[in-house]
């Protein structure tokens, strides 16, 4: 955890180095929050079909889409990130003639991200149930947890596979373009996924990121039993054990080529 | 007895050249390779401070950088400290400091403290250790009292003298050094030489591979000099043997005359 941790402290030191951005990022997300909650008020619960079974409330249903979008987009964003700005800034070879290897570099340049995703989703919930009184109280906690973390791990396999796209090719990654952009329209995050017409239900349950959202409103805002959830947790199982072995794999082919191409640093 | 510290045999590197696009359509399964290093021997003693000297292009840097572990050679062999730089490149790695091109290999808004107590968490040191070590190589540089400054405010020597500093966080036995005086002013350069010659390889008996472009620094840093051209070592010897060599046959790409 040393080396994790190391990351994280040059991250934040670096980012609260920029105080005026670093206040900014937090206004943000306090201002998303808030703009989601007036379309909420705005649109009302009862125009939207379907959403009875997600216990009703627009504004819950629409946070826990975003906060688990916004973990679908920093992971898509920050393993391939990592490696552009280390070869903007011209530290990755300094990084890797450490005694690290390039995917703890990169596994751990990633931590800061998720912390200050973590902290979003948190300030989200914390002002959502404090301010805007969405019910979260009855939720299966345990369940939600579980999604989570397998959201997580199938998500940053997306991320590393899509980084080995930008070891390659440095710019342009198919992976963030179809993942990140396909799943904020069908992967159910502001609408659910029945509003869709039929054919497009059926390619939005190849997005992983569908059966996260569903899992977890079906969690938190419905405290559904477990058995109920695994209509959620196996496909995200299926979805880890396919991503995962091919996101490592595909990563150790690109650092190899890069490494006999000489374009490791190369931007 | 004298032990070999570096040892590279018949070591060849070619990179694929980048097409252009008329050609990618055309020929697309069809590669050219540049040879940036064609059977290079070369041998470093323990303690000893080799020079590497070269015209652009010859393929200086891509050696260190094999032997940095960070490029994977295309034939032959290099091994650090008995360490096979491809079979056990984390065993080699350990083996060396690398100080590559300062200016941008740090992070700019951090302190010159928080950069190397960074760097040395990544080559494994302990914190205590860390903090013992970065306290010796900061007094060894000479930026004890600048550690608390932002890497920014730093002067290029400054730069340099971290990037030093952070080559020998490790104590390795084996240091790596691509133009370390490049960016210097004459003033800091003699001094950098000076602490290269005396306290590195005199007082800590490092093995030195220094690449340079300067045949004053060769002249008076090195016991050996090796003059590489076009991926091929052309000749190596003692300083007085080598600047034979340039008054008969030039140094590469240039005429006998005027080059000493």
């Amino acid at each position: 955890m040393k080396k994790p941790l190391a990351f994280l402290k040059r991250d934040l030191l670096i980012e609260v180095s920029y105080r005026f951005s670093f206040v900014f990022q937090v206004v943000s997300i306090i201002l998303s929050i808030a703009s989601y909650y007036f379309l909420a008020r705005f649109i009302g619960s009862s125009l939207i079909p379907g959403l009875d079974a997600y216990g009703g409330d627009y504004f819950a249903f629409v946070l826990i889409g975003v906060a688990l979008y916004d973990y679908l987009a920093t992971s898509l964003d920050a393993f391939s990130r990592s490696i552009r700005e280390s070869q903007l800034a011209g530290t990755m070879e300094a990084l890797l003639s450490t005694q690290t290897s390039l995917s703890t570099v990169i596994l751990s340049s990633s931590a800061y991200p998720f912390l200050w995703t973590s902290f979003g989703v948190v300030l989200y919930l914390v002002l959502g149930v404090g301010l805007f009184g969405v019910q979260l109280t009855s939720g299966n906690w345990a369940a939600a947890a579980l999604i989570l973390i397998l959201a997580v791990i199938v998500f940053s396999g997306l991320g590393i596979l899509s980084a080995s796209f930008i070891m390659v090719f440095k710019r342009g990654s198919p992976i963030a373009w179809l993942f990140g952009g396909v799943s904020w329209l069908l992967g159910g995050v502001l609408y659910p996924v029945t509003v869709l017409p039929e054919w497009l239900q059926q390619v939005s349950a190849l997005l992983p990121i569908t059966y996260a959202i569903e899992g977890m409103r079906a969690a938190l805002l419905r405290a559904a039993p477990w058995p109920e959830l695994w209509g959620s947790l196996g496909p995200l199982l299926l979805f880890a054990f396919a991503i995962i072995p091919l996101s490592l794999l595909s990563f150790q082919y690109a650092t190899r080529h890069t490494r006999i191409a000489g374009t490791l640093a190369q931007y | 007895m004298t032990t070999t510290a570096i040892v590279v045999h018949n070591l060849t590197k070619r990179f694929p050249v980048r097409r252009r696009w008329r050609e990618t359509i055309i020929r697309p399964f069809h590669q050219r390779w540049m040879t940036a290093l064609d059977g290079v021997d070369l041998d470093v003693r323990q303690g000893e401070v080799l020079g590497l000297l070269g015209p652009n292009g010859a393929g200086k840097t891509t050696l260190l950088k094999i032997l940095c572990t960070l490029l994977l050679p295309t034939g032959g062999r290099a091994a650090v400290n008995g360490h096979d730089v491809v079979e056990a490149p984390r065993r080699a790695r350990r083996a060396v400091g690398y100080c590559l091109d300062t200016e941008r290999s740090f992070y700019y808004r951090l302190t010159g403290m928080q950069n190397l107590a960074f760097f040395a968490t990544l080559n494994n040191l302990g914190s205590r250790e860390a903090t013992t070590r970065i306290a010796e190589v900061l007094g060894m540089v000479g930026l004890n009292g600048d550690a608390g400054d932002p890497f920014m405010t730093y002067s290029k020597g400054m730069q340099q003298k971290l990037g030093l500093g952070r080559a020998l966080l490790t104590d390795p036995g084996v240091l790596l050094l691509d133009e370390p005086t490049k960016s210097l002013d004459p003033g800091a350069a003699i001094e950098f030489r000076r602490f290269l010659r005396t306290t590195l390889a005199e007082r800590l008996g490092k093995t030195i591979l220094l690449v340079t472009h300067s045949l004053e620094e060769a002249r008076e840093c090195c016991d050996r000099v090796a003059i590489m051209d076009q991926g091929r070592i052309s000749f190596q010897g003692t300083w007085p043997e080598v600047q034979g060599f340039i008054h008969t046959h030039g140094f590469p790409g240039h005429s006998p005359d005027g080059v000493l």
